[in-house]
């Protein structure tokens, strides 16, 4: 699913340029649950945005779906993370003035377009994350743990085959966060989806398969669990 | 994404920067609103030189004798019958209307006693017409000299409304037509002054024959030969009549230049108007004038030009003011939309990881600034219209008469509708584009992590 070959990644230029990434060579078959761990500025959050096709300006190879993301255009690689990858943040990034099922129907509209639809697939996996009796609620009206559910749901809404999760469990307490994890582990069992995790606690995500150690932009530690 | 998917992420994104939108869109509606106003003003006064003051006939010239004194060898510099002929005869010419002056001066002397009462009685019984205004009439003593001309009858063909404009048999009043321009002058200050009836198509059927003596002059006393009395009836009005005097058929002073200097003089015309098939065949018609040694009297067009330019002049200036007011808010707009960016950046760093494109994003705030454009547009659009209308019902009403007093101020040309849209839209988009460009290259991963 994911193939990274001699990946690095500078901020900044010159002297005061930072290497957030260096030479990250790193492969994940499909169907993994990876865990990626590092103390903060590691280049965990880096890695997950290059894979994603949010972050282009790295040197290196960088293939994911069987694409190379560098040579993809701007159109191309916005369909790429339209249908492919979904993304789950620390900070939810809800939209406030939406309910949950508009909040999940945002990826719609950047797909098919069609409204029905649309609000039909976000009850299907609002349902599908444990939340079908608050489709109508804001996310104020949510609390953390059902705030990532909704952005989990948005994640899986157009059937990805990646799911790039950032510090999804960070703003969460432990059995909150212990549920999300156990929905991850779900999602890779029963529907076969490759996951992504970033996490700077190396306790959590007991689950995965794989832990991937980052150190300075290098990958310090790769072992099966 | 498509165009439903934008437009409904447009109208949600509006709905929710309601405020910031009504208050980004009033210099928009306000200058749309002055744009409109001054424009409509414009084409509205610019209509009444057109058609009121100086009525032009685009597929018509006025050729007049030539006044060059050195191209005798070109041939005949007067316009007689056979200049007539060899006119016609010009390709692209459609018919030639030929214009003759009363070669001797005419007096009236318009002595309101000398009305028969009966004709006075009709007049008192004309509607809008008052005592003050028949007592008038009865008081009126003027004795004036009066230029005349004769016209082609075919030129004038629809302006005698009340009578037929032909050389009258023996003994029957000659029929004129009155010029329009002096008309309204006359209605709008002389009338008005003196408590006269203003001439109107009420009053004119009911206008006695006036005395008209033709060989006269209260100027020059040198005037020799015999004096001929004749009367003379108003049928109508025309803008090609006389300004200051009548206008008679053609036939009519034809005859009496005859009568009283000689078959040389019922001959010679003093212009001829042409009709020229089409307006493209204009050009070429004039220089074929040119070239049979007559000139081209433009004074008609180049006054009305004039008048024309200073309008359109005043009007400009009114014009680019409405624009730098819409200018304005164009950088309000843009203002508006930076920081509307800066607020929403997360959520743009959003879509995109969800799949915009930058392309979406930029066709997004795009979107949404047109369609402030188009709102601001429309609303600017109604509000000049309703000070449009709002002010030429207080001028008609309130301004005092004056020469061409209008009945409509304003004009609204389609255009007028059209450009306030495009340019309320143009700017808005314009003011937009440079946030909407900086949206689009906004680096999703950056705006999503904070940085």
């Amino acid at each position: 699913m994911v193939k990274l070959k001699d990946v690095s990644r500078k901020y900044g230029r010159g002297e005061e340029a930072t290497e957030a990434l260096r030479s990250v060579d790193l492969d994940i078959a499909d169907g993994a649950f990876v865990k990626v761990v590092g103390t903060s500025g590691s280049g965990k959050t880096t890695l997950l945005n290059v894979i994603g096709g949010l972050d282009t300006a790295y040197s290196g190879t960088a293939e994911v779906a069987g694409r190379d993301l560098k040579t993809m255009s701007d159109r191309e690689l916005s369909r790429f993370r339209n249908r492919t990858v979904g993304f789950v943040f620390q900070h939810f990034h809800l939209l406030d003035h939406l309910d949950a099922l508009r909040n999940v129907a945002l990826a719609g509209f950047f797909s098919d377009g069609d409204e029905r639809r649309s609000l039909e697939r976000a009850e299907e996996v609002l349902v599908r994350v444990g939340l079908g009796d608050k489709l109508t609620q804001r996310p104020g009206q949510l609390s953390g743990g059902q705030k990532q559910r909704v952005a989990i749901a948005r994640a899986l809404f157009n059937r990805p085959r990646l799911v790039l999760a950032d510090e999804p469990t960070g703003n969460l307490d432990t059995r909150t966060g212990g549920q999300i994890i156990g929905l991850f582990q779900e999602l890779t069992r029963e529907d076969g989806l490759t996951v992504v995790a970033v996490t700077h606690e190396d306790q959590l995500f007991r689950q995965a398969d794989r832990t991937v150690r980052l150190e300075d932009g290098r990958v310090a530690e790769d072992r099966r669990t | 994404m498509n165009a439903g998917s934008l437009r409904r992420l447009i109208l949600q994104n509006l709905g929710r920067n309601k405020k910031n939108f009504v208050f980004s869109g009033v210099g928009i509606v306000a200058g749309i609103s002055s744009f409109v106003f001054f424009s409509a003003l414009g084409s509205g006064i610019k209509r009444v030189v057109a058609t009121e003051i100086f009525p032009l006939d685009a597929n018509r010239i006025q050729v007049v004798p030539s006044s060059a004194q050195f191209d005798a060898w070109i041939g005949s510099r007067t316009i007689d019958d056979e200049a007539l002929g060899r006119l016609a005869a010009l390709p692209g010419v459609a018919a030639v209307y030929p214009r003759m002056k009363l070669a001797v001066p005419a007096t009236m002397a318009l002595i309101g006693t000398d009305i028969p009462a009966d004709d006075l009685a009709k007049l008192a019984n004309l509607p809008g017409m008052t005592p003050s205004m028949v007592e008038a009439v009865r008081k009126l003593q003027i004795w004036m000299e009066i230029m005349a001309d004769g016209i082609d009858p075919r030129l004038v063909k629809g302006d005698a409304a009340f009578g037929a404009f032909a050389d009258p048999p023996a003994g029957r009043p000659i029929p004129v037509l009155l010029s329009k321009r002096l008309v309204e002058i006359y209605n709008s200050s002389f009338a008005k002054t003196r408590s006269l009836p203003p001439i109107s198509e009420v009053l004119i059927p009911y206008v006695p024959a006036l005395p008209l003596t033709v060989n006269d002059s209260y100027i020059d006393r040198g005037i020799g030969g015999p004096k001929l009395s004749e009367r003379i009836r108003v049928v109508g009005t025309s803008h090609h009549a006389l300004l200051g005097g009548v206008t008679m058929p053609l036939d009519t002073v034809r005859r009496l230049n005859r009568f009283f200097a000689g078959e040389a003089a019922g001959r010679t015309y003093d212009m001829a108007v042409l009709e020229v098939s089409s307006s493209d065949k204009l050009s070429a018609v004039q220089q074929d004038v040119r070239r049979l040694g007559f000139d081209i009297d433009t004074s008609q067009k180049r006054m009305a030009e004039s008048v024309g330019f200073a309008v359109t002049l005043v009007t400009l200036g009114f014009t680019l003011l409405s624009l730098a007011m819409v200018a304005v808010a164009a950088v309000n707009i843009a203002h508006t939309f930076y920081m509307i960016i800066y607020e929403r950046k997360r959520e743009i760093g959003l879509m995109r990881a969800l799949g915009a494109s930058r392309r979406d994003i930029r066709s997004l705030i795009l979107g949404e600034a047109g369609l402030v454009g188009a709102a601001g547009g429309a609303l600017g659009i109604l509000l000049g219209l309703g000070l449009c209308v709002l002010l030429n019902s207080l001028a008609v009403r309130l301004l005092p008469d004056f020469p061409f007093k209008p009945q409509q101020f304003f004009g609204y040309p389609g255009w007028l509708f059209a450009g306030g849209m495009t340019l309320a839209v143009v700017f808005c988009l314009a003011g937009a584009f440079s946030p909407a460009r900086r949206a689009a290259r906004m680096d999703p991963a950056g705006t999503l992590s904070g940085r």
